[in-house]
């Protein structure tokens, strides 16, 4: 990577950027070499289009995935994608990856939610909810677009989505910077 | 978590009383029987962090901050100096504000016809250079954490905001302190939505900011509400920290307030003129100037968010966060190894209901009934090198979408639909200093340095290779929307 200083101290911020990098190259090679191995053993073209949605797919699957273990689970929307990438992997898989990390994610997000805020079990009206953002179609498609964000109330769907907001651009610089790396 | 060793460091750097480390070890006892130990260790990790580096969020947000833009935080007072914790420079890409193109992601690549609503997306944000750095740095983080500090003072234990920016803490602490003090009398009395922990944390916990400092309540903001309450009282006694509130109190409360002045401790809850000492209007109050506060926070992080109206305002952060995802995806896909990918993943492309005039050499859709040349114009793009290939993606997402609702947002963004004929012969003519305007949202200043040698020649190249295709196909309705549409911006 070009920009990201090596010679000094990493602040969090690089070090949140590093951590990406370093999860979503090598979940590139992985998936590159899963590649080779399949083709070796089943010699099906690799340039099937189907085959090349497939892994487009998994790759970006190993993006979000790598952002969210960088991050890791202090924020409950990195919480909510690492589970649904668990419960995708178990499906799909038909085995347990990362029993214990997911544990993990499972007993922090316990405690985490001991410190949520008193008005989220309430109902809405109950809260003094006069604000139309709870329920607006805009705040629907919002939840529907920021991991987890169903289960938030709307302050902290605006504060989630924030967090999201730069993580996803970060996401996309370091992507953007690989793909520049590889192609040249 | 935190490394323990460090933050008893902190601590013990904190501890400068006995009677403080005694209160502090009642506080861990009163704390350990109600909850977890999870609050005294983020009790001590708050305090460390008042003097370590900062830990994991701000410097991450400073560095998303910069990396996004420059924020307008002139209500806010932002300096723009360097704050203490900052130790990075200030431009950490080595890319200025807009200032470097990346070849392969040009706005002025992106043809003249998005039909999508990614393709909206992609016009809408053109400009905004995610890989961009911003000069003004630390201004932003300056900003931002005034701006956090309010959340911190305001999320009573409710977000998880608190746990990352007790780091910004060292620097608005009078500010926040009165921030805080202020805030602290509006709920202490009544305040149905919060609990109150016993009374006996109450001398506890005086003692312990006593010692601690306005810092600790910022970081503290995190923790459980039961640790919050009882500084209403002893929070309200220090008053040598008030000085600077006002600076802070006036964008909290309407001015007109009579009450709830950080001077005197006050036990309850004076009403401000006009309003209610209803415990539901109070919270609710609170509650939507948190939300306030989100949106402001949203708003310094999505571009061309220039929007007062809230509904706009998450108009524009809906699809900035959808087009970010669209990026991801479209990176993922452009990962694949090369050109010699692009040419079979093109062609994927085109069975997959794109539709249109698709400017792209790669595919035209059959959901439309328009014809398919996107075959003969693959070899082109298999020639083409790797800087169109993102972009080639990008615009290869349009066709998925449904065109005339992609046609009306346009034209409601103020977006400039053109007929290829007319974008050829402006590419052409007038070269780059043309094509970011082409397609750009008229909020955006065209970006000069966008316009490069190669990224005009293949401007025309597609909008050449989109003549032949689009104007064979049957296009008629959209090139006469096209027309249409070109009256309006120009």
């Amino acid at each position: 990577m070009t920009n990201s200083p090596k010679g000094f101290t990493l602040n969090n911020a690089d070090s949140c950027r590093v951590k990406f990098a370093r999860r979503f190259l090598r979940s590139l090679i992985e998936i590159k070499t899963r590649q080779t191995n399949y083709n070796n053993n089943l010699s099906s073209s690799p340039s099937s289009s189907s085959e090349i949605r497939r892994r487009s797919e998994r790759i970006k699957l190993k993006a979000y995935s790598s952002m969210a273990h960088a991050v890791g689970p202090r924020k409950a929307w990195t919480r909510a994608l690492l589970l649904k990438l668990h419960n995708r992997a178990k499906r799909h898989r038909f085995r347990t990856r990362k029993r214990s990390s997911l544990a993990m994610v499972l007993k922090k997000k316990r405690v985490f939610r001991v410190k949520n805020h008193a008005n989220f079990y309430k109902p809405a009206a109950e809260r003094g909810n006069y604000s139309v953002l709870n329920s607006d179609e805009k705040t629907e498609k919002l939840r529907e677009l920021v991991p987890g964000g169903k289960a938030m109330d709307i302050c902290s769907l605006l504060e989630e989505t924030a967090h999201f907001i730069k993580c996803l651009a970060m996401q996309v610089q370091v992507m953007h910077e690989i793909a520049d790396q590889l192609s040249n | 978590m935190q490394p323990c060793s460090r933050e008893m460091q902190g601590m013990s750097s904190l501890l400068n009383a006995s009677s403080s480390q005694i209160s502090l070890e009642d506080l861990q006892q009163q704390q350990s029987q109600s909850s977890s130990s999870i609050q005294g260790s983020q009790i001590h990790q708050i305090h460390a962090s008042h003097y370590e580096p900062p830990p994991s969020h701000d410097d991450f947000l400073e560095q998303m901050l910069s990396t996004l833009g420059p924020p307008s935080w002139a209500d806010l007072g932002g300096q723009p100096g360097k704050v203490p914790w900052d130790t990075t420079t200030t431009v950490p890409d080595g890319n200025g504000p807009n200032n470097k193109p990346r070849d392969d992601e040009t706005p002025d690549n992106v043809p003249a016809f998005p039909f999508d609503e990614s393709a909206n997306l992609a016009s809408k944000f053109r400009n905004h250079q995610i890989s961009g750095g911003c000069g003004s740095k630390s201004a932003a983080a300056a900003a931002a954490a005034m701006m956090l500090q309010h959340q911190l003072m305001l999320a009573r234990g409710g977000g998880a905001a608190g746990a990352g920016e007790t780091g910004l803490v060292p620097m608005p602490l009078s500010l926040s302190n009165g921030e805080f003090d202020r805030s602290q009398n509006d709920v202490v009395d009544g305040s149905s939505s919060f609990k109150s922990p016993t009374s006996g944390c109450d001398a506890a916990v005086q003692a312990l900011y006593n010692g601690f400092g306005a810092g600790s309540l910022a970081g503290a903001g995190q923790a459980p509400n039961q640790f919050h309450h009882p500084q209403g009282g002893s929070m309200a006694a220090q008053q040598n920290y008030g000085a600077s509130g006002p600076a802070m109190n006036q964008t909290q409360a309407p001015s007109g307030s009579s009450g709830a002045q950080p001077a005197q401790p006050r036990p309850r809850v004076r009403a401000r003129r006009g309003q209610a000492t209803d415990p539901h209007s109070i919270a609710e109050r609170l509650r939507r100037e948190r939300i306030a506060e989100r949106m402001k926070a949203l708003q310094e992080l999505v571009p061309n968010a220039n929007k007062t109206d809230k509904a706009s305002m998450l108009d524009e952060i809906i699809d900035y966060v959808k087009f970010l995802q669209l990026q991801v995806k479209v990176l993922s896909m452009s990962r694949l190894g090369g050109a010699a990918a692009v040419a079979p993943l093109v062609a994927d492309m085109s069975p997959e209901g794109n539709g249109g005039d698709c400017i792209q050499a790669n595919s035209n859709g059959g959901t439309h009934g328009r014809t398919s040349n996107g075959n003969t114009n693959n070899n082109q793009t298999a020639s083409s090198n790797d800087t169109m290939t993102v972009t080639e993606h990008q615009v290869a997402k349009l066709m998925e979408e449904d065109m005339g609702s992609a046609m009306q947002y346009l034209q409601g963004k103020g977006l400039c639909l053109m007929p290829i004929s007319l974008a050829t012969a402006i590419s052409t003519a007038t070269c780059h200093t043309r094509n970011p305007m082409i397609n750009n949202n008229h909020h955006h200043p065209p970006i000069g340095s966008n316009g490069e040698g190669p990224s005009s020649p293949s401007m025309s190249v597609l909008t050449v290779q989109s003549a032949t295709t689009g104007n064979g196909a049957a296009a008629a309705d959209g090139s006469v929307k096209d027309a249409a549409s070109v009256s309006q911006p120009w």
